[in-house]
C-alpha cells in the first residue's frame, strides 16, 4: 500500500512537471494576444477630463508599456517566477491579491454548484438509464433540455425575481455576505468553512443562504450534460454480461445498481464533472455579474474591457494551473473508482 | 400583489421570532446610507489616473477642500452652482481687486481624523502635490492657471495666500474640484519614498484627511463602508454628517440594483436603465428625482478632417437628416433635456451658455440640397461608432441613424467597439463617424470651448482646428466684464452652428433613485451622490 502511495505521488509530480512547458507557453501567449488586441490601456485609464498625450505617456511609462516588447515579456516572465502578476489599473490593487481574494469566492460557488448538480444528476441519470423511453426518461429528457436552454442570466434573473423579489425568501441577491453582517477572520477566504471553524452558526447561515441562489442558477445549467452522461454508462453497464450474472445470482437490485453497476459506470462521469468544473469557474460571468459575485470571472471581464493587461494574464494564467490541477485529481478519482486504471 | 402581502406577513413573523436583536439592527439600518452603484470604487486618492466616479464620491466624504460650490435650483431640483463658492476649510476667502491674490482664512476648529489640528502648511503641500506629482490634477488645474508650487504661499497657521499670473475666472472653481483635497502632510510625507515623493502608492488604499467620514473597509471592486467623523463640523451649522455609517456597494446588474431599491434594502442609486427609472417612478412608492446632466452633452461626432466629413454642407446634410425626436424617445425614454429643435430669431444664438438647443430639425429635402452642394448627390458609405459601455442608449440611436441616412443614400455599417479600444481610436483620430459625451465639471462656455474644442487631442472629438474657436475662448477666459464674456461666448455659439464640427443632441437626466425618506439630494458637478448632503426623514 505505502509503495502504491508512493509511486502515485511521484507520478502526480511528473504529471505536474509535464505540464510546466503547457503553462509557460499559455502565458506568452496570453502576453502576446492582449498585446495585439486594438485597445491602448494608457489611453483608457488616462481619461480624466483634460488629460492629454503627456498624461497619456505618463501612464503607459508607469505600466512599462513604453519599453519593447520583448523587454515586457522577459519582465513579466521574471515577475512571475517571483510570484508577482503585475498591477491592475481596474481595482488599484497588485493582481496576486486581486485572485487571492477573489479565487476562493469562485471555487465556494462553483463546488457548492457542482455539488447540488451532481446530487441531482446522477440520481436522475440512473432512473431514465433503468426504464430508458419510460415518463421517466422523458421527464428528465425535458428538465435536461430545459436547463441548457434557458441562459443563466435568465434562469438567475428568474430565482431573483420570484425567491427574492415577490416572495422576500431569499436574502438580497448581493455578494457573498449580507452587508450588514460581519465577516469571519479570513482564514480560508472560503465564508462557509471560515464561519464553520469559528463556531458562527447565524453567520454560516446568512452565507449559505447567500450561496444558494447563484449556485443552483449554475446547477441548473450543468445538470444536463452531467445526467446524460451517467444515463449513457449506465445504460452500456447494465447490459453487459457481469450485471445480468449478478442479477441471475439473485443479488439485490441495490447491490447491483450502486455497486455493480455505478461504480463502473462513473468514469465518463468524472471525466465530465471535471471538464465541467473547470468551465464553470472561468465561464460564469453572468451569475457572477447577476449577483454581484466577486469571482475571478467577472474580474477578468471587466479587466478585458479595459484592456488591462496584468489582470487577463494572471486569470488566465490561474486558470491553466487550476485545469492541470483538476485533471490530476480526476485522474487520481479514477484510480479510487476503478483500481486497474492508473494515473501513468 | 398577493404574494407581496405573503411576504410581509412572512417578514413581520419573522421579526416577532428575531425579536429582541431587530430594533437594535433596526435602528442601525436607519442610520446607514446603502449606496448602490454599477461601477466600483478603485482607490481611496481622486488624483490617481483611472479613478472612477465612484471613488471621486468617495474621496469627497474622506477628505475635504478649501472650497466647494454652493447650490440652486434648476426647474424642481437643486444643482451645484458653479458661480457660487462656499468656504469648505476656509472660513472665507478674499480676492484682490485686481483678481490676481485669493487669501484663504482657514477654519480655526478643522481637524484632522487622526485629531491634529489642520494648518495652512497642509494646504500648501497638498496643492503642490496637485501641480507637481504625475497624476491627473495638473493638466486639470492648468485649466484655472494653477500651474506651480510657486503660487502657493503660507501665511501663518490660519492664513493661505494664492497668486495668479492671470485673473483667471476657473482659479477659484477649481479647487471646489475633487482633485486639490486636502491631505495631512505630516501623515502623507512620512509614507513617502524616494521614488514616490508625493506618497502616491500609499494614498491609493489608505486615507489622511479631515473629511465626514473615515474608511472602515476598502475592497475595491466589492464595497467601501465609511464610519461617521463625529468630529467634522463642515456640515452647515457645524454638525456632524447626518448618516452614522454609508456602504458603497458595487452591484453591475442593473436590473438587481432596480430590485434592491424598490424593495427598500437600498437607499439610492443613480445609475439605472432610463425605462427601471420611468417605471420605478410611476409605481410612486419611490422618490425620483430625475435632473438633466447640464454639465454633460452627448453628441453625435464627426472627424472633420476625414473626408467626406472635412466638407461644412456633408455635415450640415447629417444635421438635417436625423431623426431627432425618435433618437431621443428610443434612447432616453425622453428622460433629458434635446439640444435639437431649437429656436434662434433672426439666426443668432439666444443665450451665452454651452450647450443651447440648436436650430436642427430633421428635413430630408435640405439634407438631399447640403450633399448636392457638397457634390455628393447619391450619398456614400461609412462607419458608425460607439463603445460597449454606452450601447444601452447608444445601440437604439445608431439603428436609427442608419435607417435615417439611408433615405438620403449614406450607407452607414454600425460598429460597436470595447471601451479602450473605442478611446484610443478617438485618440488616434481614426473614427469618421461616432457618439459619444462629453463632461465638463466647470461648465462655463470658455471652458467646453477650450478643452473640446481645440487642440490634437482626444477630447477634441471633431478634430476642428478654427483659429477663431481657439482665439475668443482663451480671450474669454480671463475676461472680468460680464457683459464682454456674454458677447464672446454668443460668438462661440454662433460658430460652433456655421461650422457644425459635431451635433450636441441631448443632455441625459440623471435619475437619482431614493427612498421617500432620504432627503437633501443635490446634483453635483461629477455627476456623484455627495453624501453629505443627504440625510434621513
Amino acid at each position: 500500500m505505502r509503495t502504491s502511495l508512493g509511486a502515485t505521488t511521484g507520478r502526480a509530480a511528473r504529471r505536474l512537471l509535464s505540464s510546466a512547458p503547457a503553462l509557460i507557453g499559455v502565458l506568452v501567449f496570453t502576453f502576446l494576444l492582449m498585446r495585439v488586441l486594438p485597445g491602448d490601456p494608457a489611453v483608457f485609464f488616462a481619461s480624466g477630463p483634460n488629460a492629454g498625450q503627456a498624461e497619456i505617456e505618463a501612464v503607459r511609462k508607469q505600466m512599462g508599456l513604453d519599453r519593447p516588447i520583448p523587454e515586457q515579456l522577459l519582465r513579466y516572465l521574471g515577475d512571475v517566477g517571483t510570484g508577482q502578476l503585475g498591477r491592475s489599473m481596474t481595482t488599484g490593487q497588485p493582481v496576486m491579491k486581486d485572485l487571492r481574494e477573489r479565487l476562493p469566492a469562485s471555487l465556494e460557488l462553483t463546488f457548492a454548484a457542482l455539488l447540488i448538480a451532481l446530487t441531482l444528476s446522477i440520481p436522475l441519470g440512473i432512473l431514465a438509464a433503468l426504464r430508458p423511453g419510460s415518463a421517466v426518461d422523458h421527464g428528465v429528457r425535458l428538465l435536461c433540455s430545459l436547463g441548457v436552454c434557458v441562459p443563466t442570466f435568465v434562469s438567475g434573473l428568474l430565482l431573483i425575481y420570484v425567491f427574492y423579489y415577490l416572495l422576500g425568501f431569499a436574502p438580497d441577491p448581493t455578494g457573498r455576505l449580507d452587508v450588514f453582517a460581519a465577516a469571519p477572520p479570513g482564514i480560508t477566504g472560503f465564508l462557509l468553512i471560515d464561519f464553520a471553524l469559528t463556531g458562527d452558526w447565524e453567520g454560516w447561515r446568512a452565507a449559505a443562504a447567500q450561496l444558494v441562489l447563484p449556485a443552483v442558477t449554475m446547477a441548473l445549467f450543468v445538470i444536463a450534460p452531467l445526467a446524460r452522461i451517467t444515463r449513457a454508462s449506465m445504460l452500456a453497464v447494465l447490459g453487459s454480461d457481469f450485471i445480468r450474472t449478478a442479477r441471475s445470482l439473485g443479488l439485490s437490485r441495490t447491490q447491483i445498481v450502486v455497486t455493480y453497476a455505478l461504480r463502473n459506470a462513473i468514469l465518463p462521469v468524472l471525466t465530465i464533472a471535471g471538464i465541467v468544473f473547470s468551465t464553470m469557474l472561468g465561464a460564469n460571468v453572468l451569475v457572477e455579474k447577476v449577483f454581484s459575485w466577486p469571482g475571478v470571472a467577472s474580474y477578468a471581464l471587466d479587466a478585458l474591457l479595459s484592456s488591462d493587461y496584468a489582470p487577463v494574464q494572471g486569470f488566465v494564467l490561474l486558470m491553466a494551473v487550476i485545469f492541470v490541477a483538476v485533471n490530476l485529481v480526476v485522474d487520481l478519482l479514477y484510480g479510487l473508482a476503478d483500481p486497474r486504471v492508473s494515473i501513468s | 400583489m398577493r404574494a407581496r402581502a405573503y411576504h410581509k406577513v412572512a417578514a413581520g413573523a419573522l421579526t416577532l421570532t428575531v425579536g429582541f436583536a431587530a430594533p437594535a439592527l433596526a435602528q442601525s439600518r436607519t442610520e446607514t446610507l446603502r449606496y448602490v452603484t454599477g461601477a466600483s470604487v478603485n482607490t481611496l486618492d481622486p488624483t490617481m489616473p483611472g479613478t472612477t466616479r465612484e471613488a471621486f464620491a468617495v474621496s469627497l466624504a474622506t477628505y475635504d477642500r478649501l472650497v466647494a460650490f454652493g447650490r440652486k435650483k434648476l426647474g424642481d431640483n437643486w444643482v451645484f452652482d458653479l458661480d457660487t463658492v462656499r468656504g469648505e476649510l476656509a472660513k472665507s476667502y478674499d480676492v484682490s481687486p485686481d483678481g490676481l491674490t485669493i487669501t484663504f482664512h482657514l477654519r480655526p476648529d478643522a481637524k484632522f481624523q487622526d485629531g491634529t489640528p489642520l494648518t495652512a502648511e497642509d494646504v500648501k503641500w497638498s496643492l503642490d502635490r496637485a501641480v507637481s506629482a504625475k497624476s491627473l490634477a495638473a493638466p486639470q488645474l492648468l485649466t484655472g492657471s494653477l500651474t506651480s508650487p510657486d503660487q502657493f504661499r503660507v501665511v501663518d497657521p490660519l492664513t493661505f495666500v494664492l497668486t495668479l499670473p492671470k485673473p483667471d475666472r476657473l482659479a477659484l472653481p477649481n479647487l471646489a474640484t475633487v482633485y486639490p483635497v486636502i491631505f495631512n502632510a505630516k501623515v502623507a510625507r512620512s509614507h513617502a519614498t524616494e521614488q514616490d515623493p508625493w506618497a502616491q502608492e500609499w494614498l491609493k488604499a489608505n486615507t489622511a484627511g479631515s473629511g465626514a467620514y473615515t474608511v472602515e473597509t476598502f475592497r475595491p471592486g466589492e464595497q467601501v463602508s465609511l464610519r461617521r467623523n463625529e468630529a467634522w463640523t463642515g456640515g452647515a451649522p457645524d454638525k456632524p454628517a447626518a448618516f452614522k455609517r454609508l456602504i458603497v456597494q458595487s452591484i453591475p446588474d442593473a436590473a438587481t440594483r432596480a430590485n434592491l431599491v424598490e424593495r427598500g434594502d437600498a437607499d439610492i442609486v443613480i445609475d439605472l436603465q432610463a425605462n427601471d427609472a420611468a417605471a420605478l417612478q410611476s409605481r410612486g412608492k419611490l422618490k425620483v428625482v430625475s435632473t438633466p446632466q447640464f454639465n454633460a452633452v452627448t453628441l453625435v461626432s464627426f472627424n472633420n478632417t476625414m473626408p467626406p466629413f472635412d466638407n461644412v454642407e456633408v455635415r450640415r446634410a447629417i444635421a438635417s437628416a436625423l431623426p431627432y425626436n425618435d433618437m431621443f424617445k428610443a434612447a432616453l425614454f425622453g428622460r433629458g433635456t434635446p439640444l435639437f429643435g431649437g429656436n434662434w430669431p433672426d439666426g443668432r444664438p439666444p443665450s451665452a451658455g454651452f450647450p443651447i438647443p440648436q436650430p436642427v430639425h430633421l428635413d430630408l429635402a435640405e439634407a438631399k440640397k447640403h450633399l448636392a452642394a457638397a457634390g455628393l448627390p447619391n450619398g456614400f458609405e461609412t462607419t458608425f461608432s460607439f463603445s460597449v459601455g454606452q450601447a444601452a442608449t447608444a445601440e437604439p440611436v445608431s439603428a436609427l441613424i442608419r435607417e435615417a441616412l439611408a433615405k438620403i443614400g449614406i450607407k452607414v455599417e454600425i460598429r460597436k467597439l470595447p471601451d479602450a479600444q473605442m478611446s484610443t481610436l478617438i485618440s488616434d483620430k481614426k473614427v469618421p463617424f461616432f457618439t459619444d459625451g462629453i463632461v465638463a465639471w466647470l461648465p462655463s462656455t470658455d471652458y467646453f470651448f477650450r478643452n473640446f474644442y481645440t487642440g490634437n487631442q482626444r477630447w477634441n472629438y471633431s478634430s476642428i482646428m478654427n483659429p477663431d474657436i481657439e482665439r475668443i475662448a482663451n480671450t474669454a477666459r480671463f475676461e472680468q466684464d460680464k457683459a464682454k464674456y456674454d458677447a464672446e461666448a454668443r460668438e462661440l455659439n454662433a460658430i460652433h452652428f456655421a461650422e457644425m464640427p459635431q451635433i450636441p443632441i441631448w443632455q441625459p437626466n440623471q435619475d437619482a433613485v431614493m427612498q421617500s425618506s432620504i432627503k437633501g439630494y443635490v446634483y453635483q458637478f461629477h455627476r456623484q451622490v455627495d453624501y453629505r448632503d443627504l440625510s434621513r426623514e
